[in-house]
């Protein structure tokens, strides 16, 4: 028991791993895709909650990073580039981004940082539907030859393990502890040495790097892209979503996250009725999450469980029970 | 010559509208310290109850102010009562958790315009919609002066109670110091819902103008609500003149670059952002705050 | 006697003002190492804005702030607190969804330090030890009393491995055994090789510990030495008791 109690998020995330690496084996095209659907939101939700779980700036601006990252994939592969070697200089070009947005906005604190992300998000939508070059609102094409879901999907669930394990390896060690020190008391944590801007810098640039790969991912598996599509508020806002509803801060709450919101857009594609709720839907989900339970469904578990579900450095842990 | 006073009046006309439209978001963030989100949706939502009042009844947009704007009072009062009453209070300054629960509210309003109008593009036509004024060589439509006469009159009506009434008193208090005020036999709570009322009325009034001057959707409100942070950001976020003084910046800078250059108007938005944020990582106080460096440089020892 | 190195903190004309609000009118004093140092006066006096201004927090409007001849004014806190000044709190800012251990894990990760894996945990369990909250290591911060909680300061401070420590009013709020606790502690710190400045109201603990203090009224310097000379004063009495008198009068 103790073992599975420690390690549990560990062993969920071998197992989710495993049913993601193992499915295209068994199941057919339709699950293969909501399930590249639901890698393609754990990548985003679990790579947002970095800075916006544990370090506690909530940026409603990230679709911008889903966009950076497809437009560079397709704008390069028109030149002739292979989609894969696109995707660093996609994940390159939105960490720079991400700096240069974070070093004015990170002097904001709390909802006042949340507001200017919203204000970055549009001014990139605008300004990309505005130019010439990336096809304005119309959007842009990947060359044909492009296409290929069997390498895209072990690219995707590859991209979601690799990020969940990341978020788990990071919150393990220093830089976690400092990011949550950021959330907790951003004055304090300067007191004992943190140095804040340079943390939430850091934590931007990873989750935007992340998000960006999984974009150029997007642009070659629907082979189309408009601003619409990827630079969109309604996306941003899914992102923002699936970490506070699953539960922010923790490693499993964008995944529960994600696994919510990808249900849901199967059902709300599939039924106009419900499509024209989803305003609704995400906004009576807010709601309800920061009146009833702001830690989601992860908070839910704990207080009905009562189990504290988050783990730190076991060895600090250890220390502590024994001490 | 001629062509900056034209801007100046032109400013001065949106200034009006502007400074309704923080005000509403000025009430409630000094009392509460919430930052409401949901007044872009309130905004909307007054947009088309005007119009459903003038689309059914024939109602005249700026008569059917005297229904909208108290039954929105009510209705903030009811939004307080069952939503954000529960909330916490964060004594480091405004919450997240207040700003998302609003962004939910905006969400489901949002919805609700949908589901009830549709996502198409409406718009209010009066016999003066097209009518218009010409001072000094400048055209300036009836719908705009109208608009503005009716700020000003709900503005001198607000400065009115807040200086004079006790009600408006209490306000002031708890906004400049909660628990004060408390001591001081405040009823706190029940000055929240008043403030949240009182701002709600406000965006209704807002959005209600809006909708004379604008064609609008449900998604309509979110660059308007980008203006209205800009202005209680200039303002100072606490002082009531400054947001009056942070509107006619605002409206200034807009008219300006709009005659002045050749920046789009679809842009506008990116200035008022622009603007915000300047404003917040440079000069966090406002123009309050820039006014007491400056004046502390001009008698340092 | 060994020539002097100078002292290890240089205070010199610093000031400060918030708005129309001067909190601190060219402050200077001289803290020598291995020291207690007390920076006493009344409330408002701007002890608290000087530990600000020291620790970089806040900006000095004017003056220089020298650590082993190193000019400090300008810089962060965490790059203040990296050269080996560091403070607590007088209103205490545990982390509180962390544990005991986590918090001073916090300063010795990213305090002077900087030690990583195995050190990091033994230098969390020598601060604990010394702080005697060894016991409490796995509890929650927010369930601490308010006595742990000021423990905590000084550990999470500790853990950083500074050089000199600046203890904002740490015996504000405790019981006369615990404040005897507190003087133990100081005490032992800087026998340890800490040189240590106190913010303190307790007359008796300033008295019994501070090797020299230093009195503010109004943001100014109006006494500085000895403990024995500076409260007999009778400007430091009347800055105590004047306001009282000055009020009726």
């Amino acid at each position: 028991m103790s073992f599975l109690r420690r390690h549990l998020a560990l062993v969920l995330g071998l197992v989710f791993g495993a049913c993601l690496l193992v499915a295209p084996a068994v199941a057919e095209r339709g699950t293969l895709n909501d399930l590249w659907n639901m890698a393609f939101f754990v990548v985003l939700a679990s790579a947002w909650n970095l800075l916006g779980g544990f370090a506690g700036q909530v940026s409603l601006g990230y679709s911008a990073f889903v966009g950076i990252g497809a437009y560079t994939t397709v704008l390069l592969a028109k030149t002739g580039w292979s989609p894969w070697l696109t995707l660093p200089v996609g994940a390159a070009l939105a960490v720079a981004f991400s700096i240069v947005v974070g070093l004015p906005t990170f002097r904001l604190r709390g909802p006042y940082f949340t507001i200017a992300t919203i204000g970055v998000g549009e001014a990139v939508r605008v300004i990309a539907s505005g130019l010439e070059f990336t096809g304005g609102s119309s959007g842009v094409r990947m060359p044909p030859g492009t296409f290929e879901f069997g390498g895209n999907y072990y690219a995707m669930a590859g991209l979601a393990l690799l990020t969940l394990a990341l978020v788990a390896w990071l919150r393990q060690h220093a830089f976690g502890l400092s990011l949550e020190a950021i959330r907790q008391d951003i004055d304090a944590a300067e007191a004992l040495g943190v140095h804040s801007t340079r943390a939430k810098l850091e934590a931007h640039a990873i989750s935007a790097g992340l998000v960006a790969i999984a974009g150029g991912l997007f642009a070659t598996n629907f082979q189309y892209i408009s601003p619409g599509s990827v630079f969109d508020f309604r996306l941003s806002l899914t992102i923002v979503l699936m970490p506070i509803v699953g539960g922010m801060g923790t490693v499993v709450g964008p995944v529960l996250g994600a696994m919510l919101f990808s249900y849901l857009q199967i059902k709300l594609l599939a039924s106009p009725a419900l499509r024209d709720s989803y305003l609704f839907i995400y906004g009576g989900l807010l709601i309800a999450v920061m009146l009833f339970e702001p830690r989601g469904i992860v908070g839910l578990g704990e207080r009905l469980l009562g189990f504290w579900a988050r783990w730190r450095t076991p060895a600090l842990a250890e220390a502590g029970r024994a001490g | 010559m001629q062509k900056l006073v034209v801007v100046a009046l032109n400013s001065l006309l949106a200034a009006g509208l502007y400074a309704t439209m923080s005000y509403g978001l000025a009430v409630i963030y000094g009392v509460m310290r919430i930052i409401n989100l949901a007044h872009a949706g309130l905004m909307m939502l007054a947009a088309y109850a005007t119009f459903a009042l003038n689309d059914r009844f024939g109602l005249d947009p700026f008569l059917s102010l005297l229904v909208v704007a108290p039954a929105f009072f009510l209705l903030g009062m009811a939004l307080y009562a069952t939503l954000i009453r529960w909330l916490p209070r964060s004594s480091a300054g405004p919450s997240m958790q207040s700003l998302l629960l609003l962004f939910g509210v905006w969400l489901v309003l949002q919805n609700l315009a949908y589901a009830i109008w549709g996502g198409d593009t409406q718009s209010i036509l009066t016999p003066y919609t097209m009518e218009s004024v010409e001072v000094l060589g400048g055209r300036f439509g009836i719908p705009q002066i109208l608009v503005f006469g009716v700020s000003i009159v709900s503005l001198v009506g607000l400065n009115l109670v807040l200086r004079r009434t006790f009600l408006g008193k209490a306000i002031r208090a708890v906004t400049q110091n909660r628990d004060a005020a408390m001591l001081a036999g405040v009823n706190a709570g029940r000055i929240a819902a008043v403030a949240f009322g009182l701002g709600t009325a406000f965006a209704a009034m807002a959005g209600s103008m809006l909708s004379t001057l604008y064609a609008f959707t449900p998604d309509f409100g979110r660059s308007f609500l980008l203006k209205a942070f800009c202005i209680i950001v200039l303002g100072g976020m606490e002082s009531f003149t400054g947001v009056a003084v942070g509107a006619l910046v605002l409206a200034f800078i807009e008219n300006f670059a709009s005659a002045y250059t050749s920046i789009p108007v679809s842009y506008e938005d990116a200035i008022s952002f622009t603007l915000l944020v300047v404003v917040l990582v440079a000069a966090p106080g406002g123009l309050p705050g820039l006014w007491r460096m400056l004046d502390r440089r001009a008698v340092a020892r | 006697m060994p020539a002097d190195p100078g002292p290890i903190l240089a205070v010199s004309g610093v000031s400060k003002r918030f708005g129309g609000l001067l909190a601190l009118d060219s402050v200077s004093f001289a803290v020598q190492q291995g020291e207690i140092f007390s920076v006493i006066g009344p409330n408002g006096a701007g002890k608290t804005t000087l530990f600000s201004c020291l620790v970089g927090s806040v900006r000095p409007t004017s003056g220089s702030i020298r650590f082993r001849g190193e000019e400090l004014s300008g810089l962060r806190n965490d790059q203040i607190v990296a050269r080996g000044l560091v403070r607590t709190h007088q209103i205490v800012r545990p982390f509180r969804d962390m544990s005991v251990a986590e918090n001073v894990g916090v300063g010795v990760l990213f305090g002077r330090l900087r030690l990583r894996g195995m050190k990091a945990r033994e230098r969390v369990d020598e601060v604990l030890g010394r702080t005697e909250l060894g016991p409490r290591a796995a509890v929650k911060a927010g369930v601490l009393s308010i006595g742990e909680l000021k423990r905590l300061e000084i550990a999470r401070a500790l853990g950083t491995g500074p050089e000199v420590l600046c203890l904002d009013e740490v015996m504000g709020g405790l019981n006369p055994s615990e404040i005897q606790q507190a003087m133990v502690l100081v005490r032992a710190l800087r026998d340890g090789g800490l040189t240590i400045l106190m913010i303190e109201h307790h007359v008796h603990a300033v008295a019994g510990l501070s090797d020299r203090l230093v009195v503010l009224n109004f943001g100014k310097k109006i006494a500085e030495g000895r403990p024995a000379e500076v409260l007999k004063d009778p400007a430091v009495v009347a800055a105590y008791l004047g306001d009282e008198t000055e009020a009726r009068a």
